[in-house]
């Protein structure tokens, strides 16, 4: 994989607008600082070879050669990444309920692997005021729900790994969108002298992911709407209505997803991974089943945890139906084509920082199909 | 006891040009001495200041020029001796009231001393401030000595009295800021009762009436000036080349006609009294030789106001060959020194000079050029400026709008260069960066979405910043000032001012609060402690967001280098060699290699950061910002 | 005593903050009551803060001279810093001059940042030898470190120039110039680097 420093991830992620703020390069060194959901380079830093450049999702990503050292395969499920199963699931514990949008198996898991000692901690996501997220380290049920609900805006959940505080030997669940869960990935492979609790890292819980918004640009948008109103819950409707449901004051607002494409962060549209393809478990919605969750099992320490939650009448599951598990993997496809289509488009097909095989490429190509 | 309080006439002391100026307006028997400092005149009144208890004088550090002559006339128009000085910059400031304190003239010796920065070596420009006593028609004296710097400046008072003008004497560093023999005079102790005559009130207008006085004043100052023995000649009858020169000029001539040993083809035409010009003097002088050279510092004043001169009377001088800055024989911009005349005489006389030989010089030239490292100016070792402006460099860099500095003058203007990381970007006069930033406010209307950070320190906001900050409240202009409130006057060698409870002679005074004047001019006023930069730097970043009105953050901390006069250092620092990361990912240098404090070491065998124990002053603000806490305070 | 030159041209040079102007002054002022026309020029006010400072001394039986000494013509250089005294013998050098040299360096904003590093000190030492006649070079901040403050270096140093017999600096007449200069309270202080600093001194 091709090395660099902050000088690379500036001209090749910040400078290229590609950066998706997930956070995986701050807390490292003083060079990098988030604010207001972005990645701010503070100072130059000149070394030719950087944990910031070679963590980043967006700095280079082979997937084959990172799926390799991962997995100890080539890449070659292109649909969804390799999946051992795929279930239905939804947490059992009426605690869930209602705070959570979906099923809250990702609460559920989590509050069960503290539990049984499976981790000591995890690193979930949580919101400051007016939708800013950040990484938050939990040990508790209390901690995981201030962590519940769906957030849109990007934000640096990683920093919070990297900065601890740890005590040093606890072992770490995390929570986090695809490029998140790439950055982990990248993270456990890379060759360079770590100093961070990565290698403690033992459980790796995947959100599907569409797109993420900017946040201060998004931010802009809602303050012109809404004035000193103060945002609080926001939920987007499953397909296809699809309407950004938003709570600004005490009343609920309808946004159109078409008024706030533009806020999508130009990183997203890169992106080809939509359900975390280098997790332990991956977990999204059920299109059409309110209530319900999807899980894809992808190792062998997933497995064992939703089993032991299903054992433990945690979550209670069903097989994902057939014709909702190829739309998922039609949807995932289709992310996919639009990835190499966005790259293609920025001319970035070939020196980009996604490393794709001609023949993969050709295959998603061929087998994705355009959404009604 | 201060050395020009000495009462031992007859005797040589070794004094600085500007001990020798305050010890002449001594011996002159001035009352009242008013000034605000900058360099090189600061130690004027600073020296003055010293000894005003045991002369029964008022000196006082005033808040700027303006002011400072207008008390320093006060004294003059009630029958005292009054003295101010000032740097060419102030005389900017104070030049509205004295282009009108010309017409109403001044009763007691009234002696304006004012100090150019030729090469700008101290100042934000380099100026020729002769210019305005041709502009105001004011008597203009410049001394080339020490000696004569103290005898002219005594001299001064009398002639202002006689003429019932004040005088202008105009020095340079070259005078001021170096030292030698002087020969003191008797001390005497005026007890003469000031009293305003009010039958004859000083008013200019009639404008016309008092302009055409003052003409003749100065008509007659010419004629003082054509016997003044500050006015000389050295040389052979008819000089191949004729030098006319005055203040520093005079030793780097005599230098340079010493060392090609020209004295046989060179004169030196000295003139002490520079404007207006002693005429007959001059022109006598003119008619011996064909070829003149002018050696002045700065401007070609005495050059051009010669060669008018010489224009009048061409038709008896007949042809003349005139070399000086305006023909670019010699540089017009920078400070001269003995070399520089040297090379010009060379050239124009064609003579042979090599004080060591070409081979050596050549040879040390090299040396030098190859091992000897750049020495820029930068902050000293814990001043709270570069914490500050470390707090500025990420609070704009996290804003993310392309933010900047509106720069002051004070020790902070070395914002603009890498010990205050660059960040400063407009740098003027005294002042300029709170009505600079109060005038970028209003262009928020029209588009303008960079944020603007003024700066100013504690005795500049006194002197112009006051103004500019009501001007930005009374418009509803949008503003962030950070006052770098460090308790002196610290560029110019720690004087007091209003905010810091004593006078210029060491009296308890009034301490005029920053935070209360802040607020009475309309501003929304925090406080913070610049040694706390990670605060800092999120108060400066909530200040900026908030773009509506005036904003002023008080950042105080005292001068490292007045605290280390009398206090121990606050931390023993250490660098933990095992956990300093050194150039390794994580760090890569932050301490040395960006922050860049004169009290690190950069050891490169061992690839770590040390603490250099003869420099650090131990502020602990390093510790703060090492990201393996390798760098170790421990209180002392 | 009549100095083998006249004027006899010293330099002081060293990094603001080091007590050059101060060094200076006291030399000017042990000489001048021994009836010598002193001028010494001095760099200071903004390159107080960490620039190079350089002060130019020159002694004369007969007159005052200009307070800045041409180029090539230094007699005697003191330096507070040893890249400092190089830089100076760059300009004023001659195969004549005598250096005295504080072997302790501080280092400038660009080589703490390690663009640039600093020259091996005993390489500097080497060049200033090459140009200079003779070289007396210590490290005379040591020696005010270990009396507890870097600021004695100035006082100690001068301890070291008397040594080198070349001005006519004596203990006494040093006793009487910092007399009027210093605040009394560190006056043994003073002294006790004067004493120190010609006991340090070698010449290489």
């Amino acid at each position: 994989m091709m090395n660099g420093g902050l000088r690379a991830l500036e001209e090749r992620v910040f400078d290229r607008d590609l950066c998706v703020s997930c956070g995986a390069c701050v807390s490292l060194c003083p060079y990098l600082r988030s604010w207001q959901g972005r990645i701010v380079k503070l100072d130059e830093c000149d070394l030719a070879e950087g944990r910031c450049f070679n963590y980043c999702p967006r700095g280079k990503v082979d997937l084959n050669e990172l799926h390799q050292r991962l997995f100890g395969g080539p890449y070659k499920e292109i649909e969804m990444g390799m999946v051992r199963s795929v279930l239905m699931a939804r947490a059992c514990d009426s605690v869930w309920a209602g705070r959570v949008q979906n099923g809250g198996v990702v609460s559920a898991l989590t509050d069960l692997a503290i539990k049984e000692g499976v981790i000591d901690a995890a690193v979930l996501t949580d919101r400051e005021v007016n939708l800013l997220p950040r990484g938050h380290i939990v040990s508790g049920r209390e901690d995981i729900m201030a962590c519940t609900g769906s957030i849109y805006t990007s934000g640096p959940t990683l920093e919070a790994l990297n900065r601890g505080p740890w005590t040093g030997d606890e072992r770490i669940g995390i929570v986090g969108l695809p490029c998140m869960v790439l950055a982990l990935a990248k993270m456990r492979t890379s060759s360079l002298e770590k100093r961070t609790p990565i290698d403690r890292v033992d459980l790796v819980i995947g959100l599907f992911c569409t797109w993420a918004l900017d946040y201060k640009s998004f931010m802009g948008f809602l303050q012109k709407r809404f004035g000193d109103r103060t945002i609080g819950k926001v939920d987007i409707t499953p397909p296809p209505e699809r309407i950004m449901k938003i709570t600004a004051g005490d009343e609920l607002h309808d946004i159109p997803l078409d008024e706030i494409r533009s806020f999508i962060r130009p990183g997203c549209h890169v992106c080809p991974d939509m359900t975390s393809e280098f997790s332990d478990i991956s977990v999204g919605t059920v299109e059409g089943e309110e209530g319900w969750n999807t899980v894809l099992v992808r190792t062998e320490r997933g497995e064992e945890l939703v089993k032991r939650a299903e054992a433990k009448g945690v979550i209670e599951s069903q097989p994902l139906p057939g014709d909702k598990l190829s739309h998922l993997k039609e949807a995932s496809l289709l992310k996919k084509r639009r990835a190499i289509d966005a790259l293609k488009d920025r001319g970035e097909l070939e020196d980009g920082y996604l490393t794709l095989s001609r023949e993969l490429i050709q295959q998603i190509q061929s087998e994705s199909k355009e959404a009604p | 006891m201060s050395i020009i309080a000495q009462d031992t006439p007859g005797e040589t002391v070794l004094l600085m040009g500007n001990e020798a100026i305050a010890r002449g307006a001594l011996e002159a028997g001035i009352k009242v001495c008013a000034a605000y400092p900058g360099n090189p005149s600061s130690e004027i009144t600073g020296s003055l200041a010293g000894v005003a208890d045991e002369f029964g004088l008022h000196v006082e550090w005033s808040v700027n020029e303006k002011v400072a002559l207008e008390v320093a006339a006060a004294a003059s128009f009630a029958g005292l001796r009054g003295l101010c000085t000032m740097k060419q910059n102030g005389l900017n400031v104070a030049s509205d009231f004295l282009l009108n304190l010309n017409l109403t003239g001044c009763e007691g010796g009234l002696v304006l001393i004012v100090a150019d920065d030729p090469g700008a070596l101290s100042s934000s420009n380099e100026e020729d401030s002769r210019a305005f006593a041709k502009l105001g028609d004011l008597p203009l004296l410049e001394p080339a000595t020490f000696q004569e710097a103290k005898a002219m400046t005594k001299w001064a008072f009398d002639l202002s009295e006689d003429l019932g003008l004040p005088v202008l004497v105009r020095t340079v560093t070259r005078v001021s800021h170096a030292r030698g023999n002087v020969l003191l005079d008797e001390l005497p102790r005026p007890t003469k009762k000031p009293r305003f005559d009010t039958s004859r009130p000083r008013i200019a207008l009639p404008v016309l009436t008092n302009h055409k006085l003052l003409r003749e004043k100065l008509e007659r100052a010419g004629q003082v000036f054509e016997t003044s023995p500050f006015n000389f000649y050295r040389g052979p009858e008819k000089p191949e080349l004729l030098i006319i020169t005055c203040g520093s000029g005079w030793m780097y001539s005599l230098e340079a006609v010493a060392n090609l040993d020209l004295n046989e083809r060179v004169g030196i035409l000295k003139l002490g009294t520079t404007w207006p010009l002693p005429e007959q003097m001059v022109l006598n002088h003119l008619s011996k030789a064909d070829h003149v050279l002018f050696v002045e510092e700065v401007s070609p004043f005495l050059e051009n106001n010669v060669k008018e001169l010489f224009a009048q009377n061409c038709v008896d001088l007949g042809l003349k060959r005139f070399s000086g800055k305006a023909t670019g024989t010699l540089p017009d911009i920078g400070e001269l020194n003995p070399d520089i005349v040297i090379s010009t005489l060379q050239d124009i006389l064609e003579v042979f000079y090599e004080p060591v030989s070409a081979e050596y010089a050549l040879r040390a030239k090299e040396i030098s050029d190859q091992l000897v490292p750049e020495r820029p100016l930068g902050f000293c070792a814990g001043c709270p400026h570069r914490a500050t402006y470390w707090a500025i460099k990420n609070a704009l860099a996290l804003d993310g709008r392309d933010g900047f500095v509106a720069g002051d003058i004070g020790c902070y203007s070395l914002g603009i260069g890498p010990s205050g990381f660059s960040q400063m970007k407009t740098l003027h006069a005294m002042g300029s960066g709170t009505g600079l930033a109060g005038g970028f406010g209003q262009l928020n209307a029209f588009g303008l979405d960079q944020p603007v950070i003024a700066v100013s320190g504690d005795s500049t906001f006194y002197h112009a910043v006051m103004p500019a900050l009501t001007n930005a409240s009374y418009n509803k202009s949008n503003l962030l000032l950070l006052l770098l409130d460090n308790s002196a006057t610290a560029m110019t060698g720690f004087q007091p001012h209003p905010g810091t409870g004593k006078t210029a002679s060491g009296q308890d005074a009034p301490i005029l609060d920053l935070e209360v004047i802040c607020k009475a001019l309309g501003a929304q006023v925090e406080v913070g402690d610049p040694f706390d930069m990670k605060a800092t730097t999120e108060t400066i970043l909530r200040l900026l967001q908030d773009v509506e009105g005036v904003k002023v953050l008080i950042l105080r901390r005292e001068c490292a280098l007045v605290r280390g006069r009398t206090q121990k250092k606050l931390f023993n620092m250490e660098v933990d060699q095992d956990l300093c990361l050194g150039e390794r990912c994580g760090c890569n240098r932050l301490c040395t290699r960006v922050f860049k404090c004169p009290g690190l070491i950069w050891d490169e065998i061992a690839g770590r950061a040390r603490i250099d124990e003869a420099i650090c002053t131990g502020c602990g603000v390093c510790a703060e910002i090492c990201p393996s806490l390798a760098i170790r305070k421990e209180v002392v | 005593m009549v100095f083998q030159k006249d004027p006899f041209n010293v330099i002081i040079g060293g990094v603001g903050g080091q007590g050059n102007v101060i060094a200076s002054q006291v030399l000017g002022r042990i000489l001048l009551p021994k009836g010598y026309v002193i001028t010494i020029g001095e760099t200071y006010g903004a390159s107080q803060r960490g620039g190079a400072v350089m002060s130019h001394l020159r002694i004369s039986a007969k007159d005052q001279f200009s307070p800045l000494i041409p180029e090539g013509q230094c007699d005697l250089l003191m330096a507070l810093e040893p890249v400092e005294g190089l830089r100076i013998l760059g300009q004023y050098g001659n195969p004549s001059v005598v250096s005295l040299i504080n072997t302790r360096p501080i280092h400038p904003i660009e080589i703490i940042s390690g663009q640039t590093p600093y020259p091996d000190v005993s390489e500097v030492l080497r060049r200033i030898g090459e140009l200079s006649k003779g070289v007396w070079a210590f490290n005379a901040t040591e020696i005010a470190l270990e009396m507890g403050d870097p600021i004695f270096s100035n006082m100690v140093m001068l301890g070291a120039l008397s040594m080198l017999d070349m001005l006519q600096i004596d203990r006494q007449g040093f006793e009487q110039a910092i007399g009027g200069l210093l605040s009394s309270g560190r006056l043994a202080q003073n002294l006790e680097a004067f004493d120190r600093g010609k006991m340090a001194v070698e010449k290489i």
